[in-house]
């Protein structure tokens, strides 16, 4: 009985040696090997070079055009601006958004050679409509009182923005535009569509060439999982200290 | 100083004012009262146009205000409004609540502004909250610094909105105490609301709104002891 156990003991421990060696050599071939790391690393930088400039597009246009569709006539009806805002809006959450990167690649920009230039726009554009919206909710939550308080005041409507109402949406935006980031990082894996080699199309490179699709597709996962661990944690932080001012 | 004449205001099929008349003099403490939905507060975001009239007049200091022309901004820096809500501003401390449009509209540089909302934040008594933030102050002191805050532009007319219904009783008298010390100064109001003991006291003339109507106008004493109109008969008879 003793020596049937030992046995089985044995057999286990190869078992365990050989997938251990294959692993090892798994790793290697994945990520030693020819030195392909630096691929994955070029191909990160692609995607947060991509992800950063839509990002700051995104915000810009997001915040313009939500102050466009909250524009009122003295009337209280919608400005012209309001509606040119609300048909952009339309448009951009109505299509795919591997379209869009598509259509601005092969037809919009199709003379261009820049394709991070291309891509950062078209995923600027897309964020644009998204962050459009979370702005025009934050403005919207701020209490009516505390604009029509800066109006009484005799402060412009412009006036009444900036240092009153703004400031206090900011803090209502926060997390959901954080959110919106992390959602444009990850949306970025789509660019192998018009042949960026981003962090995504790279491991699916090297998976092509070692026949191996663990290590790779695993490992750009990890990947995308630290960043933007680094970046919650970041954003959490922002939140905390923007929350400051109102402890109760 | 303040003449309103034929106002109307109209939300979507709800006729609030159904022409509305007046005219207040300078120095003059106009209370209004009325049951809610009366239009009396309607009537008072009219006078500066946080609300804009139907149709209608108003003059200020012998100018048109409702003329699309007119800079409203301008005419509202003459013009002060306490709030049901107080209102201040969340993101800024007290002082900057109070010296915030002054600066902002290049009326004061920023010293001769926080000189004078300390002068002010004094006669209140709420000097040493001059760095707090307005969640950290009582419905009473806030609505103290909105007072405040408004003063602070040297209004020549000062509106108050229900000033003192959001607030817990016993912080009641602390506000009407500064409205009516204010009133000794001779500054000309209109205050909507429900202190009839306000009304008695500091108003020099009451009026009565009902179904977007200045139903009855009287001078104090008279307004109580002998009112005209049925409506405002019941009116007295249930709050007081």
């Amino acid at each position: 009985m003793l020596s049937s156990f030992s046995q089985k003991d044995m057999i286990e421990g190869e078992h365990m040696q050989e997938w251990f060696d294959s692993v090892g050599k798994k790793f290697v071939l994945a990520f030693v090997e020819g030195d392909r790391w630096k691929l994955y690393f070029k191909g990160l930088g692609v995607t947060l070079e991509i992800a950063l400039f839509a990002a700051i597009l995104g915000m810009v246009i997001g915040t313009v055009v939500a102050l466009m569709r909250l524009s009122q006539k003295r009337n209280g009806k919608k400005t012209i601006w309001a509606r040119i805002a609300g048909v952009y809006v339309d448009i951009i959450r109505g299509t795919p958004s591997v379209l869009q990167l598509l259509i601005m690649w092969f037809i919009v920009m199709k003379n261009s050679q820049n394709g991070v230039l291309v891509a950062s726009l078209s995923f600027g554009i897309n964020s644009g409509a998204y962050v459009s919206e979370i702005v025009r909710a934050g403005i919207l939550a701020v209490d009516k009182g505390q604009s029509e308080a800066g109006r009484s005041l005799g402060l412009s409507k412009a006036q009444t923005m900036i240092y009153i109402v703004i400031p206090q949406a900011i803090k209502n935006v926060l997390p959901p535009i954080g959110n919106e980031f992390i959602v444009l990082l990850k949306e970025t894996a789509i660019v192998g569509y018009v042949s960026l080699t981003d962090l995504t199309r790279a491991a699916n490179q090297i998976t092509s060439r070692t026949y191996e699709a663990f290590m790779p597709l695993i490992g750009a996962a990890v990947i995308y999982f630290t960043v933007i661990k680094i970046l919650t944690i970041l954003l959490d932080k922002l939140e905390r200290r923007l929350r400051k001012s109102d402890n109760r | 100083m303040i003449i309103v004449k034929d106002l109307h205001k109209t939300f979507e099929n709800n006729h609030v004012l159904k022409g509305v008349s007046y005219h207040v003099h300078q120095g003059e403490k106009i209370v209004i009262v009325g049951p809610s939905g009366s239009g009396k507060s309607t009537f008072l975001r009219c006078l500066n146009l946080l609300e804009t009239p139907t149709s209608g007049e108003i003059w200020f200091d012998g100018q048109l205000i409702t003329d699309e022309k007119v800079n409203i901004d301008r005419i509202r820096q003459h013009m002060g409004m306490v709030f049901q809500n107080f209102n201040l501003f969340n993101n800024h401390t007290i002082m900057d609540n109070i010296t915030l449009a002054p600066v902002k509209l290049k009326l004061m540089s920023k010293e001769e502004a926080s000189e004078k909302a300390l002068t002010l934040l004094d006669r209140v008594g709420l000097k040493e909250k001059a760095d707090a933030y307005p969640s950290q102050l009582s419905g009473g002191q806030k609505q103290r610094i909105a007072i405040v805050r408004s003063l602070a532009m040297n209004p020549r007319v000062m509106l108050f909105d229900e000033p003192t219904s959001a607030l817990d009783p016993e912080m009641v008298g602390e506000v009407l105490a500064v409205m009516k010390e204010l009133a000794e100064t001779g500054m000309t109001m209109v205050v909507v609301t429900h202190e009839m003991g306000f009304a008695r006291e500091v108003g020099t003339k009451v009026l009565f709104m009902d179904e977007g109507r200045i139903m009855e106008e009287n001078t104090p004493a008279e307004f109580f002891a002998n009112p005209q109109c049925d409506r405002l008969k019941e009116f007295l008879s249930k709050v007081l």
